[in-house]
């Protein structure tokens, strides 16, 4: 008697053969997503956060606009003078992003996306932002601004 | 002998009709387009109209689209640069640049009340869920068109509107810094972030919306449209479609069109009121700050507006990460609508989803009115001042739900407004009491859901009373 042994085994072989089946079309799908997903994420900029020197033009800025904005590899720094005193700050708004500009009438640091309130030391003053700017040691060496990042 | 009747001869279209219907069965679709009605009664038909107003500008964003495509050259030297050239040098070009502006603000317009008046009126009730969530993909494609066109023309305000919009995705748990720098092709907004954006806003997006776009319409052609609720006649004959309503659609458009023009001609850098204006100012400049009075355009500002009412800190969640999730969870409970409201899904009225609408428009209105900083300019030169805002801001609003209150009790008799008297109270707390936005947030929730809980004690009203 053949028939209801056949019937029997049937399902299993068939439950067997599905399983294999969506084993392999995950593994397909997966294969094909993961170079996607790999080519999509792009590579990550080295050199942040070095010492940096400001140029001519820069220090012409910021004579003129009592802040300037530098760029330290991926890093956004802005560099002003209050009180005589430069300093230098992350210029990124730690809420949303934005970039922050010196308000030298109110000794303060503004991002005007979101009015995020900062004061020289980049301590949160009012408005959303969640954290404080990261601090920045400027010292004057001859003529030239060099900024580096303060230790944490 | 009979001799044949010489038949007449077939014109040319009827003879090209009879060959398509012998290989495709054309004669089908006719038969089917003859019996095409809408439904007459129950409510106004003006609502009908707007999910064909909608799909007429989104035509024109196509066409305009492709010719700005024909001088848009995407690059840190040449997108500013091109734009510029086609709104100054191209013959016409300002035409086309600005109907592209203005059509796609128009758009969404129409788009936001076909969803709210689709909304108010139960059109999403079973069995059309399908119709309602994939229109809500649809708006949420769109407001991705709006977001990653935006940043095209790389001009100061597209730049910042841009860093801050896909800086909040950093939010998103586990994959947040992931999706941050696909989406920008970096950490930062570059230029890469344009390419990435340029290829989502002219191929993406587009396959995406054509694909959605198709099963909206089957499914719409298939169900037919909604009656109106309250006042249910299937007796009633409708309005033919072929040709009654398509004229009146197509008289329609053409009046979008005379607007479109009339908008362009006038106001070709649009109404300049912020969030809604496209004059390409200073090319984006990566070091610069972020300028006083930057917005984004107004279907985002209540979002901005959001972001700025939240604490840094809130529960344990960064201030952005906590205002994210409140709005994710609100967009979510809009999607779901057709699943929540089952009275309306059973025939029954569901007056609770009709005050929920109107309590999302109360929220939306208070936020985007602050966020224009309404009655804040006290001094000349100064910062606007969000006391003052908030109090003119929660007067217009509370004037604004004074007249829709008035309105519905009277004109339609309806007395559910738990939701919408928790958005104003939300409202009046902050904007006229001073209190602080999520406290007085807190209290209107704490409302709402004591009106939903005694509601439900009540027996459920029965058709033919008024909703």
């Amino acid at each position: 008697m053949t028939a209801p042994l056949a019937r029997t085994a049937k399902p299993a072989r068939r439950s067997l053969l599905n399983w294999l089946l969506g084993v392999g079309v995950i593994g397909w799908a997966a294969s094909v997503l993961y170079p996607v997903l790999r080519y999509l994420r792009p590579l990550s900029e080295a050199g942040a956060g070095g010492p940096l020197k400001l140029s001519a033009e820069e220090l012409a800025t910021l004579g003129k606009s009592h802040f300037v904005i530098a760029r330290s590899g991926t890093r956004k720094v802005i560099v002003f003078e209050a009180a005589g005193e430069l300093r230098a700050l992350d210029a990124k708004c730690t809420h949303e992003g934005c970039t922050v500009q010196f308000v030298p009438g109110d000794s303060l640091l503004w991002c005007a996306c979101h009015n995020g309130k900062f004061d020289l030391d980049g301590r949160v003053l009012s408005g959303p932002p969640p954290r404080p700017l990261v601090k920045w040691i400027a010292s004057r060496e001859g003529n030239d601004v060099v900024l580096t990042m303060e230790k944490a | 002998m009979i001799e044949a009747q010489p038949e007449a001869p077939a014109s040319f279209g009827e003879r090209l009709y009879r060959w398509l219907d012998a290989r495709f069965g054309v004669g089908k679709l006719v038969e089917f387009a003859r019996h095409k009605e809408v439904p007459v009664g129950g409510h106004s038909m003006v609502w009908y109209y707007l999910g064909g107003t909608t799909l007429f500008f989104f035509t024109v964003q196509l066409v305009s689209g492709v010719l700005l495509l024909m001088y848009y050259q995407p690059g840190e030297a040449t997108s500013y640069e091109s734009i510029r050239y086609v709104t100054a040098k191209v013959p016409f070009g300002w035409l086309i640049r600005s109907i592209h502006c203005w059509s796609a603000h128009l758009m969404i317009l129409s788009l936001v009340v076909h969803m709210f008046s689709t909304m108010i009126l139960k059109a999403y009730r079973k069995p059309r869920e399908l119709t309602w969530l994939t229109g809500f993909l649809l708006f949420a494609i769109a407001l991705g068109f709006g977001f990653s066109g935006y940043l095209l023309p790389w001009n100061e305000l597209s730049f910042f509107a841009t860093a801050v919009g896909t800086d909040s995705v950093k939010s998103v748990p586990v994959i947040g810094q992931w999706l941050l720098e696909v989406m920008r092709g970096g950490p930062d907004v570059t230029i890469n972030t344009l390419y990435r954006f340029f290829a989502l806003h002219i191929v993406i997006l587009p396959l995406l919306i054509v694909g959605i776009l198709s099963g909206h319409l089957i499914f719409i052609q298939v169900q037919g449209m909604a009656h109106g609720m309250a006042h249910q006649r299937p007796d009633r004959p409708g309005l033919r479609f072929f040709p009654d309503f398509l004229l009146r659609d197509l008289l329609l458009w053409l009046m979008c069109l005379i607007v479109l023009a009339v908008l362009v001609y006038l106001l070709p850098y649009g109404p300049g009121i912020p969030g809604m204006e496209w004059e390409l100012g200073k090319k984006a400049n990566p070091l610069a700050p972020a300028y006083p009075g930057i917005k984004p355009e107004w279907y985002f500002l209540w979002v901005y507006q959001l972001l700025k009412e939240f604490p840094p800190h809130l529960l344990g969640m960064e201030g952005p990460q906590a205002a994210l999730l409140v709005v994710t969870v609100l967009m979510g409970i809009w999607a779901l609508v057709p699943w929540l409201d089952r009275r309306a899904s059973r025939g029954q009225p569901s007056p609770m989803f009709t005050d929920l609408a109107i309590a999302a428009i109360i929220f939306m209105s208070y936020l985007t009115l602050k966020a224009w900083d309404i009655g804040g300019h006290g001094v000349p030169g100064k910062l606007p001042d969000p006391r003052s805002t908030a109090w003119a801001c929660a007067w217009i609003t509370l004037g604004l739900a004074s007249v829709i209150a008035v309105l519905r009790l009277l004109a339609y008799r309806q007395r559910w407004m738990y939701f919408s008297g928790a958005a104003l109270l939300q409202v009046v707390l902050n904007g006229i009491l001073g209190m602080d936005y999520l406290i007085a947030g807190g209290i209107a929730l704490v409302v709402a859901i004591g009106g939903l809980v005694v509601s439900r004690r009540e027996p459920a009203p029965q058709m033919g009373v008024p909703r």
